[in-house]
């Protein structure tokens, strides 16, 4: 019987330190066996279950996108026992994981449509993944215009830089990289997302925004977006609750009768309505 | 009864009219006569809903803590549950200007679980509160119980292999779900230690030996606390008798610093300093 | 097929059944019955209302261990722990709990995702029901269309007589198991008869009860009602209800290590604990006691049924007998569904 409590074994072989303050890294994974990568097929906005024998498992955001085969990717922030176990593990430890977990963006609604991305500190992992799939040449012509408007509080806590970089060179792809507040070495925007939001003011005509960030970030933006005239449908979120097992047993992820790790964690602003509000 | 029922509603009514207390801790009408139930009345219209009757064994002063500092509340309690007042005065959890205590004179309640009445060999079972501001009846005369601590004869006649034994077969029982923990007045603490992460004071899983770190350590919190209540083995769904350890920790409290947990408000807490290896020889 | 045994010779028989498979029976203990493990025969009883706990512990126990590993310098050993487990029997449970395996079913094999330390236990297991003679104030399982002397479910179904205990066979593992028994009797006319009144009259006991009519609904609808607060009061937030349930399926999954050599397990947790939802950055969505008495009663009585079309409650009045402070939950539904 298939065991989706089993960890699949993979190898750390890259870890990127993507912050100043040193608490989020971004690690790239290669699966140990051959067979496990073939069976591993992914869609952005999934999730998977790391796992460390002695510290436990944790439920993390894929952030590598299907079209990069090889590896996938994760962006950890240290928070507890697991993630901090994480961080002080180097590259070809062996660490174990489960997944792909959850649903996903909703690739099949955003196609033919205009992207609007809106990432907040390192909430920005899943979207990146989305980003990278969009961006992927086979599929860019299944999308219409993509508008990234990502922050971090300070120039020290973006994340992804090289990739943010590389992204404002093409021309297939709007970015507003923005800061709360700059430094010496910014010469970049400064401003709230919601502001820059305002600013770029991107049409809701056949548009639909993907928005993932801090709480009190996605309170704020979301007024520019009803009023930039986005209905609830085409503003489209990711869920956190705490987890366990990631498939809908072990009970503790439930927001009313939905599971975030088995229902979600992707909703649409006109499904979180329809949620019992308690997340 | 009837009457101290009566005595405790007209009491209820005329603090919650007066405003003397924005709520009263009492019992209420549970699903059927032989389970009452905690009860808070808020309001002079659910005055009604409060009875009191010899199954009505709940120590409210676990409610309490629940409520902000500065609330005024007035409560029902019994013998042991005044003392718990005393010893939450104490630690300042709550002020005696807050609280109007309700006395009741009343011993020989009924464990609705068991259907046996409640002696002082399951708790303190003293006649009469200790500390009040109202008692809602005649006091009850004294009556020679013989010491709460009479039913440790047993346990400390035992040889230690024995006494291990007990303990050990009686806490391997424990199923973790901490009904003594939160049905006890004195256990407050949030977080409480078992349910920290880091680090983790005990395994997750019940095991004899996580099982004895979780109660080991509870123990030892609650020495020169507990007024044997008795809340705690009642609460438990398989019948750990808690009780008897708590009244072996009081007992040897009471011999060391000759003074008894929750009597008088002038009493400064016996903080003792109990070391883990200290509590293990007691329990052996 | 209907047979028989004297009770004088249950031992005979349970020995018999400890040849068969793990056997799990109930066994007296200082706080009341409890489905245990069986060795000797002579730990079984028949004689009990009903077990403190569930029987859920046949196939969920409360730890259940999926991965032993030993951490070494550099890297980890594993060893998985097996799925293959001997054919058991659960013998002496209760109709009603009966039902909970089916509802249990529904959650563990969710969306094809199949739990295998259920599944596993629960396909290679025999069930002996056996039928209520009394009704405790409690118990309302009657309110699910389950009578006391229901089969539906069991293979085997059992009834105590005065000096028998009759066995029928229900379904055909049920058949399988009682024709390798040697030590049973056929049973004779007279037993025929007296098992079939006994049905009859456990379909005539009556239970509390409550429709469930709209139910789910108007407990959604009253979400955000004051009435949980005022329902909640009393509640202390143990874990007692839950653990005793035999249709609580909520775990948490640990890492325990000593000295290098640990295991992964579940083991049960309970949506009343209040670290239950908490998240590591110290978010928590549920950190009133309304809120976790809310989840509960809803989880049980609106979310199920809008996922599985059953409620996750077989009304065998355990939660409500267990309670340190008596709170009742067929009164805290009655009473929520009438304040809307
Ligand atoms: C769908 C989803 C995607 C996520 N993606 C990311 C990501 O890309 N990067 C990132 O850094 N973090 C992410 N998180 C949050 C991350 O799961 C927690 O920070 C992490 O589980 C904390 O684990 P810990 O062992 O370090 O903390 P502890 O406090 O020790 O937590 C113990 C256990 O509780 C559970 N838990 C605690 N907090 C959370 C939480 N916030 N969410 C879910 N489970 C929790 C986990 O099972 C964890 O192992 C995501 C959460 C969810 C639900
Ligand atoms: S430990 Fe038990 S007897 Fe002592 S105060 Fe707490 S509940 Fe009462
Ligand atoms: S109430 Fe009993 S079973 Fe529950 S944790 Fe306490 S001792 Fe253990
Ligand atoms: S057993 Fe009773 S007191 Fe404990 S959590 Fe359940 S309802 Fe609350
Ligand atoms: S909720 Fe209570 S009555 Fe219903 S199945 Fe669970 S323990 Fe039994
Ligand atoms: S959510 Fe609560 S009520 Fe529902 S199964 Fe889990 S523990 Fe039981
Ligand atoms: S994490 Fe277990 S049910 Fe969602």
């Amino acid at each position: 019987m298939h065991n989706p409590y089993r960890p699949i074994p993979v190898e750390i072989t890259k870890i990127v330190t993507e912050v100043d303050t040193n608490d989020i890294k971004t690690f790239r994974l290669s699966f140990v066996n051959k067979e496990d990568e073939k069976n591993f097929k992914y869609i952005p906005g999934q999730f998977a279950e790391l796992s460390i024998f002695g510290k436990g498992e944790s439920p993390i955001g894929i952030a590598s996108s299907p079209t990069q085969p090889g590896y996938i990717e994760f962006t950890v922030q240290k928070a507890g026992v697991l993630t901090s176990a994480l961080h002080d593990l180097e590259e070809g430890t062996q660490i174990g994981i489960r997944g792909p977990l959850g649903n996903s963006w909703p690739i099949d609604y955003l196609e033919g449509k205009n992207i609007v991305i809106v990432g907040g500190g390192f909430a920005f992992t899943t979207l990146r993944s989305l980003v990278n799939y969009m961006l992927y040449e086979d599929n860019r012509s299944r999308f219409g215009n993509i508008t990234v408007v990502y922050g971090a509080r300070t120039p020290g806590l973006l994340i992804y830089k090289n990739e943010l970089a590389a992204w404002e060179e093409r021309d297939d792809i709007d970015m507003y990289v923005t800061v709360d507040k700059g430094d010496e070495t910014w010469a970049g925007r400064e401003g709230f997302v919601p502001t820059v939001c305002k600013e770029v003011g991107p049409s809701s005509e056949n548009a639909v925004t993907v928005i993932c960030g801090p709480p009190i970030m996605i309170r704020f933006t979301l007024p520019v977006f009803f009023d930039l005239g986005f209905s609830k449908e085409n503003i489209i979120t990711s869920l956190e609750m705490k987890m366990k097992c990631g498939i809908g047993k072990c009970g503790r992820c439930n927001v009313g009768e939905k599971y975030i790790c088995k229902d979600g964690p992707v909703f649409s602003l006109a499904e979180l309505d329809k949620l019992t509000p308690e997340y | 009864m009837k009457d101290i029922e009566n005595r405790l509603k007209q009491e209820a009514k005329r603090l919650l009219e007066s405003g003397e207390a924005e709520v009263v801790l009492a019992y209420g009408r549970g699903y059927d006569e032989k389970h009452p139930m905690p009860y808070a009345a808020k309001a002079v219209s659910d005055v009604d809903n409060i009875v009191f009757d010899e199954y009505c064994t709940f120590n409210m002063t676990r409610y309490l803590t629940e409520y902000p500092l500065g609330t005024k509340i007035a409560i029902a309690v019994k013998s042991c549950d005044s003392r718990t007042l005393i010893v939450l005065m104490q630690e300042e959890k709550v002020k005696r200007e807050d609280i109007v205590i309700l006395g009741i004179p009343y011993r020989d309640m009924i464990d609705s679980k068991t259907g046996k009445a409640i002696d002082n060999s399951t708790a303190c079972n003293l006649p009469n509160p200790v500390l009040y501001d109202i008692l809602l009846g005649d006091e009850v005369t004294e009556r020679d119980d013989g010491s709460p601590y009479d039913v440790l004869k047993e346990l400390e006649e035992m040889e230690l292999d024995v006494r291990w034994e007990f303990w050990s077969k009686e806490f391997s029982k424990c199923i973790r779900c901490y009904a003594c923990r939160k049905a006890c007045p004195m256990c407050y603490c949030d977080p409480c230690f078992i349910d920290q992460s880091q680090p983790r004071w005990a395994d997750k899983s019940p095991s004899l030996e996580s099982n004895l770190m979780f109660h080991l350590t509870r123990f030892y919190h609650l020495a020169g606390r507990c007024i044997d209540c008795g809340e705690c083995s009642r609460a438990c769904p398989v019948d750990i008798p808690l009780h008897l350890f708590h009244k072996k920790v009081s007992k040897e409290c009471e011999e060391m610093f000759d003074q008894v947990s929750g009597m008088s408000l002038d009493d400064k807490q016996v903080m003792v300093d109990f070391k883990m290896e200290d509590s293990d020889e007691i329990l052996l | 097929m209907l047979k028989k045994i004297g009770l004088e010779k249950l031992n005979e028989f349970v020995s018999a059944l400890i040849e068969k498979g793990t056997l799990f029976a109930p066994v007296k203990g200082d706080a009341g019955v409890d489905f245990q493990e069986i060795k000797n025969a002579g730990d079984v009883t028949l004689d009990f209302y009903n077990t403190l706990q569930s029987p859920k512990c046949v196939f969920f126990p409360q730890t259940d261990d999926m991965v032993r590993y030993r951490l070494k310098k550099e890297t980890t050993d594993i060893e998985e722990i097996s799925l293959d487990f001997e054919p058991r029997i659960a013998f002496g449970i209760r109709p009603c709990d009966v039902k909970s395996f089916e509802i249990m079913d529904k959650l563990f094999t969710r969306g094809g995702i199949v739990d295998p330390y259920w599944e596993s236990r629960r396909k290679n297991t025999t069930i002996m029901g056996y039928a209520f003679d009394a009704v405790d104030p409690a118990d309302f399982y009657g309110a699910f269309g389950i009578h006391a002397a229901d089969t539906t479910g069991s293979d085997v179904f059992m009834v105590k007589g005065e000096k028998n205990l009759l066995l029928k066979a229900i379904t055909e593992k049920g058949e399988k198991l009682l024709s390798s028994v040697d030590t049973l009797e056929d049973a004779l006319e007279e037993d025929r008869k007296y098992f079939e009144e006994r049905l009859k009259k456990g379909a005539e006991l009556e239970t509390r009860t409550l429709s469930l009519e709209g139910v789910a609904g108007k407990l959604r609808d009253m979400f955000g009602s004051p009435y949980w607060e005022k329902v909640a009061a009393p509640c202390l937030n143990c874990g007692v209800c839950t653990f005793v349930c035999p249709t609580c399926h909520c775990f948490d999954i640990q890492d325990e290590t000593l000295f290098g050599e640990g295991t992964r397990r579940k083991i049960w947790d309970s949506c009343m604990f209040t670290d239950f939802t908490l998240e590591a950055s110290g978010h928590n969505p549920r950190t009133q006691k309304s809120q976790r008495l809310r989840q509960r009663v809803n989880h049980k009585f609106s979310y199920y049924v809008t996922n599985f079309e059953v409620t996750s409650c077989v009304g065998c009045g355990r939660c409500t007998r267990s309670c340190p402070v008596n709170i009742d939950i067929l009164t805290v539904v009655e009473e929520a569904v009438e304040s809307v």
